[in-house]
């Protein structure tokens, strides 16, 4: 795509379940269909490793390719020019990791922490990749919502994660979630002047901030000094005000198990109804001159070719995009 | 330059709130699929004659529809298909005292499409092959003559007859479709290529348009896995998904195992001059959980990255000889 903004697709969506999405030639299924509607870049998820995560945690992904030039070469073969960025979930157990639950709120583990992002940094690194995007805190109901303290602790550890991915040529964004117990604004921007801007970005999820109950054009605005990368996707709905607390909001809430039972969240761009202003976000970043990816993100929301087909229509026609 | 004209012909099905449904479930969804068909670069649709009531509800009209395709960044209707494919006591091409009916059906659906630029009112030339056979030369020749006077007269409705081979039906060998030609019409009948029927039926579609592409007005770019050595275009009532052994005969365009030579196609159309549509088709392509969108992306990045190959490769030999 020919726009000064760079355009890649997120590709969590189609590892819907531990055992699918491992074959290559399902991936090559995917990284074509991403490819054919226009997308040359990828963002990858790093799951929950082992045998069956084969395109997500770095080391898997070398065994199957061997190194680097190796998964490069995979990705060629499709057209995809290359990985935008890597995301991890520091608290999301990995077989690589022993299943650690790691939980940055706990300084004594900091160190484990900071260890277990290196193979992600040198994978980067080493494919190019430009962003290492992490979810900074646990859910809120796990946590409660995060005082001053917690979220200086938080930016200690994500300044020193930053550090080694400076090192290595790669940027750390921290991706706001819905769920997070950095949840408003103030936590928000608390975490922001926490972390050292050298080496800490954020990663402002348009959908994600909405929830949330964030303006992210305004915050964009406020901040676009610190928003190193994008993802773009809608939603219908937003927290109506405590919902993320919700005992195991993932699912309670972002699965409506519970409460106002909404089964669906996320949507294509522009879908009728969308709370989030797409097109005036992306002239935010334009005006701007915003210099990260904008990785468009199916999420959890229907079939992931038939979304990615309609989130191509809509960079194209709606967002002015040529290509 | 890259082809253009690509077209895609409607099976597809999509989630629903009822379940896996085709995307006229309501208007909501059709929107939703004509966005999805002209991301990955489609820019023509073809349809079967029994969507068009659905379409015109939709929409209006069928003019409103495509008001839809031009919005959606989409060109217009290519084709429309219709077919006989069981033979009744009231239709079945073989038999002339069906043929006024099957010509009113014919005259009905040409005249919906009146005030479109529709292209190709494609048709199956018989039923299938079990409830025809024995084939015989005078019932290819009926079929012959019911084509012929229905084609003349959507000749003047702007549109081209012209006949879908199945690998199942009573028309499939080259003889029998060299009397079929022989018989009909050439200023009213055309042919319409559709790539996997024809090889799955033991004939080269390459080498059927290189002795029919003067009489030829589009194609159904789909492959198959599997020629048929065993008769199984007899089976009752329906070939295409119970044939013995064979699970599915249909795939899109670069899968492992595809029997067609697309890019030899693609160049033996760049070659002759052909400038019409080309369609890609995807027939059953959710046997086994198969999805229609992936299906489409991915026969759009072969389209993409191979058949625009070659026809670059072509066009730079007759670059170089001039």
């Amino acid at each position: 795509m020919n726009d000064a903004l760079r355009w890649a697709y997120a590709l969590n969506q189609w590892n819907y379940r531990m055992d699918v999405f491992i074959r290559h030639d399902h991936q090559q299924r995917a990284l074509k269909t991403v490819s054919a509607l226009g997308f040359d870049h990828i963002e990858l998820a790093a799951g929950m490793g082992g045998r069956w995560d084969n395109i997500g945690r770095p080391e898997v992904i070398l065994d199957n390719h061997g190194d680097a030039a190796g998964f490069g070469r995979f990705l060629a073969e499709a057209s995809v020019r290359g990985v935008s960025s890597h995301f991890w979930d520091p608290a999301l157990p990995a077989e690589e990791t022993g299943f650690a639950f790691f939980m940055p709120l706990d300084p004594s583990q900091h160190d484990a922490i900071v260890a277990a992002a290196d193979p992600f940094i040198a994978f980067l690194a080493s494919v190019g990749g430009e962003q290492l995007v992490v979810r900074p805190a646990p859910s809120a109901w796990m946590t409660g919502p995060l005082d001053d303290g917690a979220i200086r602790l938080l930016g200690s550890l994500w300044n020193r994660v930053g550090a080694r991915a400076q090192e290595a040529g790669v940027g750390l964004a921290l991706h706001y979630d819905c769920l997070s117990g950095i949840h408003s604004r103030e936590q928000l921007e608390m975490l922001l002047d926490a972390t050292d801007p050298a080496v800490v970005g954020l990663a402002l999820d348009t959908a994600e901030f909405t929830i949330g109950g964030i303006d992210p054009i305004a915050f964009y605005r406020d901040h676009s000094d610190r928003v190193t990368h994008v993802h773009l996707k809608d939603v219908r709905e937003a927290d109506t005000g405590e919902e993320y607390l919700t005992p195991g909001a993932e699912q309670t809430m972002l699965q409506g198990g519970a409460g106002r039972r909404i089964e669906r969240w996320f949507y294509e761009l522009g879908t009728e109804g969308g709370r989030v202003d797409v097109k005036g976000f992306v002239a935010a970043l334009r005006e701007r001159q915003y210099a990260g990816w904008v990785v468009v993100e199916s999420d959890h929301a229907g079939e992931p070719a038939e979304m990615a087909m309609l989130n191509s229509w809509y960079v194209r026609h709606e967002l002015g995009q040529k290509g | 330059m890259a082809w253009s004209k690509w077209s895609y012909m409607d099976h597809w099905v999509t989630q629903t709130p009822q379940g896996p449904l085709p995307p006229q479930f309501n208007r909501a969804h059709m929107d939703r699929y004509l966005k999805q068909l002209a991301a990955a670069g489609f820019t023509g649709f073809d349809t079967f004659f029994f969507t068009l009531p659905a379409l015109a509800a939709m929409y209006g009209s069928l003019q409103g529809f495509e008001a839809k395709l031009n919005e959606v960044g989409m060109e217009k209707i290519t084709g429309v298909f219709t077919a006989y494919p069981s033979a009744t006591p009231y239709t079945a091409p073989h038999v002339r005292e069906t043929h006024d009916r099957i010509f009113a059906d014919s005259l009905r659906t040409v005249q919906a499409l009146d005030g479109l630029a529709v292209e190709n009112f494609i048709v199956m030339p018989s039923s299938t092959y079990h409830q025809t056979e024995p084939v015989t030369d005078d019932k290819i020749k009926a079929m012959a003559e019911l084509w012929s006077r229905v084609g003349a007269m959507t000749r003047e409705h702007g549109m081209k007859t012209t006949c879908h081979f199945e690998f199942w039906g009573a028309v499939r060998t080259r003889e029998q479709l060299a009397t079929f030609f022989d018989y009909s019409d050439p200023e009213a009948v055309f042919f319409f290529c559709d790539t996997a029927q024809h090889t799955i039926a033991g004939v080269d579609p390459v080498e059927l348009f290189r002795e029919y592409g003067d009489r030829c007005t589009g194609f159904h770019f789909k492959d198959t896995h599997d020629v048929d050595r065993n008769e199984a275009y007899r089976t009752p009532p329906d070939p295409e998904v119970m044939s013995p052994g064979i699970d599915r005969w249909f795939y899109e365009m670069g899968t492992d195992g595809g029997l067609v030579d697309f890019p030899a196609l693609m160049k033996e159309i760049v070659t002759s001059g052909y400038d019409g549509w080309l369609t890609v088709e995807h027939d059953k392509a959710d046997t086994f959980g198969g999805s229609y969108a992936e299906a489409t992306c991915v026969a759009k990045w072969y389209i993409d990255n191979v058949l625009a190959q070659a026809q670059a490769e072509v066009e730079a030999t007759e670059g170089a000889a001039r």
